[in-house]
Formats: structure tokens, C-alpha cells, sequence
């Protein structure tokens, strides 16, 4: 690349960054209560993921016969399950799978939504027309059934729900990535790149993928939250992670036949979704805020 | 307009291929022997063989497709594996049991969450506005089969209000129309909250304020008119949505509707059946997103739907 070609991409990520400087986002969030709460939410859900295994006071998958459905009691916090494991270290294994299914899934979806939206949008005519129609078509079926499909095709396992659910919401991802990239696409500096004849590899590498970092971020937060939901539901309806795997819509699935006799089973795993859930959409709905120029002040 | 609606049509045929071309590949996409699959380990050779011939899949890809099409126009979308009864009567059986379900719980969406929208709009900055608003929330983030769970919890096995599941009659279709109304409210009261509080700003709101007409007649006649676009589009895509089945609230609820019997087409792997499912799906899309676009016009006059298609 020659030297007027840099001076000019140098020159537009640089003149583009008082915009969303890095300082000034750290700023932001502190400044919203409903950010940094959900963010310390999300961090401690996150430990938990990490360290529960060491917590766990019992097995997850260890049954005792001496201990079928009993209620939370001091020896088990959130109670046992039919077959007498402990609800509580369930839980806190639970969090581990759901939480990295859900994010191994929005990376999917991510990466693949990233790269069509941008590609589309970058190259435009014919291709963008061609990509756009089979978005389109995608998303003509809910996300759930896309990815109920999905896991019909591979079959019922955590892996193919994880993927499922990942393809699933690629279509509106693309859709979202390609308008943010049309509005970089039609800056100045995009412009005087490649009349200078700036390769379209440098010019989406070092120009467009910055500049929509921002919103790439935004919008992977406001997905995790729905995978997270599609993980569970899956696991619900025996389509996703298998018995006796400790997921959190799996155990709702278990605990669904004891409704009269052990309301904890059907409670406790539905308010750890909740719970994250929550946590995930508020802290996007703040980042979406924070970002995007007609919600702010 | 006539053009307009030829190519909205245009365009909905457009997708449904798309849709028709996804749902003949699903069977493709089956890692392995698909036929192995969908009879199971225990089937002979020569069933294996009978259902190959029997699905058309010994056939050339295009040629495969071309004949699932011709059927498929003509209403023919297989026979069940599972039931060795017609997809097409399969699925008609049950889509009475669904559309009740999917319109009752639309309606009590449509009714909490438009309440909330102005509710909290016109307290805007209040407590109460926040509290709805964090109600709100919430109901985005709960998941669907867990409400589900914890409605049945209270109302059916602790007070013995409604029937647990499994009937499709009157009484027990509330329990599961609350369920989807309250979740789907959600987003429509955020909706109608953020569309409201920009309306109720304008200079004539103001002026109807000013030369005393009733705050009913503002809210409901000056502003709530002008909210109702992306609202009714949100309310759109909700029906299209559940007439195609609410997946889990069905499978919750033992609501015998397309929802439950796409659970159970996918767990016996009854590939004919999904495939009728998907393409009914893209099909209510189709049929909804129009009955949507043409409803725009109805509500806001400025809306010229000429207009529109030459923005497109």
C-alpha cells in the first residue's frame, strides 16, 4: 500500500475516534446504574461459571437413594431431585453449559452474520441483492422453528443445538451488521480510500471493522440474552443438552412431572434464566443507549 | 396499487421458494443415510429400500425437487412416518386448536401492552412509568415454558382454578393465552411507551391540549394513531409466529396445535411432517407480512403504499 493510501486510513479511523473513544465508553457505563449493575450481575454469573464446579457441595449427577425430592433444607440449600441429586450444585454446574452454549452460539453467529453483513453491504449490486433475498427467506421462519429444523437435520444433542441456534440468528445479525456498514461505507474517508485504490481487504480489515466494533458489541449483547432463552428452551423440550447433563431448561424439562410435590425443582432453575437473562438485556439495552446517536441527549 | 399489490405477491412467491427449497435440502442435510435415520437402526434392508423409493430420493436432486413441488402445489405434502396419515390432514386437524390459541393470546398482548405504552408514557419519569417499564423487562427476559410452569404451579395444581392440560376447551385455553399475551405484551408496551412519549411532545398535541379537548380523545385519537405503525408491524410478525405454532407454550400446556406436533414430528425425526410444517410457516409469513403492509395504509393515510414500493 502506498504512502497517501495510509495517510488517508490512518487519517479516517483517527478523525472518526472522538466519536466512540475508549476512555469516554467506560465513562458511560459508570455513569449508567443499570449498566454497571448488570455488568457486576454478569461478572458474578460469570465466576460462577467458572469456579462452581469447585463449589458445588455435591456431585450434579451423583444420585442418592436416601434423598429423593426433599425440600431446601440446610444439608441441600435448593432441595433434591427425583433421584435425590442436589438442585444446587446442579444449578451451579448448569451455568457453565448454558452460559458457554449461549456464547459459543452467538459466536457463530457473529462471525458468520459479520462477514455477510459486511460483504454485502461492501460489495453491493447483484451479490448484496443475492445475499439479502436468503436472509429474507431465513427469516421468514421464526428463529426457534430455523433452529428446531436445524437440530431435526443433525439431531438432538448440546453440540447441534449450540450450532442450531448460532445459524438461526444469523440472518437478522447480517441484516443489522450491513446497515451499520452502509453508514461507514458512505463516509469521506471510505470514499478517498478507494478512489486512491486502496485494496477492499485493507479497507474492511483496517476501516470498516473498527468502526463498527461499537455496534458489533451492542447487538452480540442483545443476542446473548436470546440464546441463552433458545439453550434453554431447547433443552426443555429434549432437543438440546441430554439427561443427565446439568442445563437449566433440561432440568425445568425434568422437573415439569413434580409440579404437586416438589415445587423447587420447576422454580429454582427457571429464576437462574431469568436472572441472567435479565442481566444480559438490560446491559445491552445500556450499551444501545450509550451508542446510538438518537438515544442521546 | 394494483402493481403495488403484483409485486408484494411477487415477492412473497419469491420467498416462499426460498422457503420450499430450505425445507426439501433439510432431508439433505442429515448427516448419513437419511432414510437409515428416519426408520432407525431395527428397519430392514428392504424397508430402507421401500421408503427411499417411496421419498423419491434414489432420484436426481433436481428432479426430486421439481416432484415435492408439483405435490406440494397441489396440497400434497407426504405421508407421515410416524402416523402413515396425509401431512396435509395432519396439520389441518390441528391448526383450529392453534389459530385459537395464537389470536386469544395476541388479543390479550395487544390489550396489557398497549394499557402499559400509555400508561407509561403519559406518567413518563414517574415511579409507576418505571415500574411498568421494569415489568416489561422482565417479561422479555422470562422464559416462555418456565411462566408456563409456574402459572400452572399456582393457578391449576395449588388453587385448582383451571384444568391442569391437555383439553382445548374454553377454560383451559386461559392459562396459555395469559401466558403468551403477557409475554408477547412486552414488547409491545416498549413499543408504544417510546412511540408515545415522542408523539406527546408534538406541537399538536399541545394545541389540542390548549383548546381543551378531553385527555382521552388526545391520547387515544391524536396520539395513539400516529404509534400504531411499528406496533402493528410488531403485532404482525407475533401472529405470523404463533399461527405457525407457539412451539413451547404448546408443549407446556398440552395444547394440542401445530407447535406440539412439530415437537414431536422432530423427536421421531417424521421428516415429511417438518417439512409440511416449515413451508406452512413460510407460507402464514407470506400471507400475514401483506395483510401487514396493506393494513398501513388503513391506519396512517399519509402512508402511500405507491410510494412506499418506489422507495424499496
Amino acid at each position: 500500500m502506498n504512502e497517501v493510501s495510509k495517510t488517508v486510513a490512518h487519517g479516517a479511523t483517527h478523525a472518526n475516534s472522538p466519536i466512540f473513544p475508549k476512555l469516554a465508553f467506560w465513562e458511560k457505563i459508570k455513569k449508567q446504574r443499570a449498566a454497571k449493575l448488570s455488568l457486576v450481575v454478569l461478572l458474578l454469573i460469570s465466576a460462577i461459571g467458572i469456579v462452581g464446579p469447585w463449589i458445588a457441595p455435591y456431585d450434579p449427577t451423583e444420585s442418592n437413594y436416601e434423598a429423593f425430592l426433599q425440600g431446601p433444607s440446610a444439608k441441600h440449600v435448593l432441595g433434591t431431585d427425583a433421584i435425590g441429586r442436589d438442585l444446587f450444585s446442579r444449578i451451579l454446574y448448569g451455568t457453565r453449559v448454558t452460559l458457554v452454549v449461549a456464547v459459543m452460539a452467538v459466536g457463530i453467529t457473529v462471525s458468520a452474520g459479520t462477514m455477510i453483513g459486511v460483504i454485502s453491504a461492501y460489495m453491493g449490486g447483484f451479490i448484496d441483492h443475492l445475499l439479502m433475498r436468503i436472509m429474507d427467506i431465513l427469516l421468514a421462519l421464526p428463529g426457534i422453528i430455523l433452529a428446531l429444523a436445524i437440530v431435526a437435520a443433525l439431531g438432538p444433542s448440546q453440540t447441534n443445538a449450540m450450532i442450531a441456534i448460532g445459524i438461526s440468528s444469523i440472518p437478522s445479525f447480517a441484516r443489522l451488521i450491513r446497515a451499520a456498514t452502509l453508514v461507514i461505507m458512505s463516509s469521506g474517508y471510505v470514499e478517498a480510500s478507494r478512489s486512491i485504490g486502496t485494496p477492499s481487504w485493507w479497507i474492511i480489515l483496517f476501516q470498516v471493522l473498527p468502526n463498527i466494533t461499537n455496534v458489533l458489541f451492542v447487538y452480540m449483547t442483545l443476542f446473548v440474552g436470546g440464546a441463552i432463552l433458545d439453550t434453554a428452551a431447547l433443552g426443555f423440550i429434549g432437543l438440546g443438552a441430554q439427561p443427565p447433563t446439568p442445563e437449566w431448561g433440561t432440568m425445568l424439562n425434568e422437573g415439569k412431572d413434580y409440579l404437586s410435590d416438589a415445587w423447587w425443582l420447576a422454580t429454582y432453575p427457571g429464576l437462574a434464566i431469568t436472572i441472567v437473562v435479565l442481566a444480559v438485556n438490560r446491559l445491552g439495552d445500556a450499551l444501545r443507549d450509550i451508542f446510538d446517536p438518537r438515544t442521546q441527549k | 396499487m394494483k402493481q403495488y399489490l403484483l409485486n408484494r405477491m411477487l415477492s412473497g412467491v419469491i420467498v416462499l421458494l426460498g422457503i420450499s427449497i430450505f425445507s426439501f435440502a433439510l432431508v439433505h442435510f442429515i448427516p448419513g443415510d437419511p432414510v437409515r435415520i428416519m426408520l432407525g437402526e431395527k428397519a430392514t434392508k428392504a424397508q430402507v429400500e421401500q421408503l427411499r423409493e417411496q421419498m423419491g430420493l434414489n432420484q436426481p436432486l433436481p428432479h426430486q425437487y421439481l416432484t415435492y413441488m408439483e405435490k406440494a402445489i397441489q396440497g400434497d405434502f407426504g405421508t407421515s412416518l410416524q402416523t402413515e396419515r396425509p401431512v396435509i390432514v395432519e396439520i389441518m386437524e390441528r391448526f383450529p386448536a392453534t389459530a385459537k390459541l395464537a389470536f386469544a393470546g395476541i388479543g390479550i398482548a395487544v390489550v396489557i401492552g398497549l394499557t402499559m405504552g400509555i400508561i407509561a408514557a403519559k406518567y413518563k419519569n414517574t415511579l409507576l412509568d418505571f415500574m411498568l417499564m421494569a415489568a416489561a423487562s422482565i417479561g422479555l427476559s422470562l422464559p416462555s415454558f418456565w411462566l408456563g410452569l409456574i402459572v400452572i404451579m399456582l393457578f391449576s395444581v395449588q388453587l385448582g382454578w383451571f384444568p391442569i392440560a391437555g383439553g382445548t376447551g374454553w377454560k383451559d385455553l386461559i392459562l396459555p393465552a395469559c401466558t403468551l399475551g403477557v409475554l408477547s405484551s412486552a414488547m409491545i408496551s416498549r413499543l408504544t411507551r417510546s412511540g408515545m412519549v415522542e408523539v406527546l411532545s408534538h406541537d399538536y398535541i399541545r394545541t389540542a391540549r390548549a383548546k381543551g379537548l378531553r385527555e382521552s380523545i388526545i391520547l387515544f385519537r391524536h396520539a395513539l394513531c400516529n404509534v400504531m405503525i411499528p406496533v402493528v408491524t410488531v403485532v404482525g410478525l407475533q401472529i405470523a409466529t404463533l399461527l405457525g405454532g407457539a412451539v413451547i407454550i404448546e408443549q407446556v400446556f398440552n395444547w394440542p396445535g401445530i407447535g406440539a406436533l412439530a415437537i414431536r414430528a422432530i423427536s421421531a425425526r417424521d421428516f415429511p411432517m417438518i417439512q409440511g410444517i416449515v413451508l406452512l410457516m413460510g407460507f402464514v409469513y407470506v400471507v400475514v407480512n401483506m395483510m401487514v403492509d396493506l393494513l398501513y395504509g388503513l391506519i396512517d393515510p399519509r402512508v402511500d403504499l405507491i410510494t412506499e414500493k418506489e422507495g424499496r
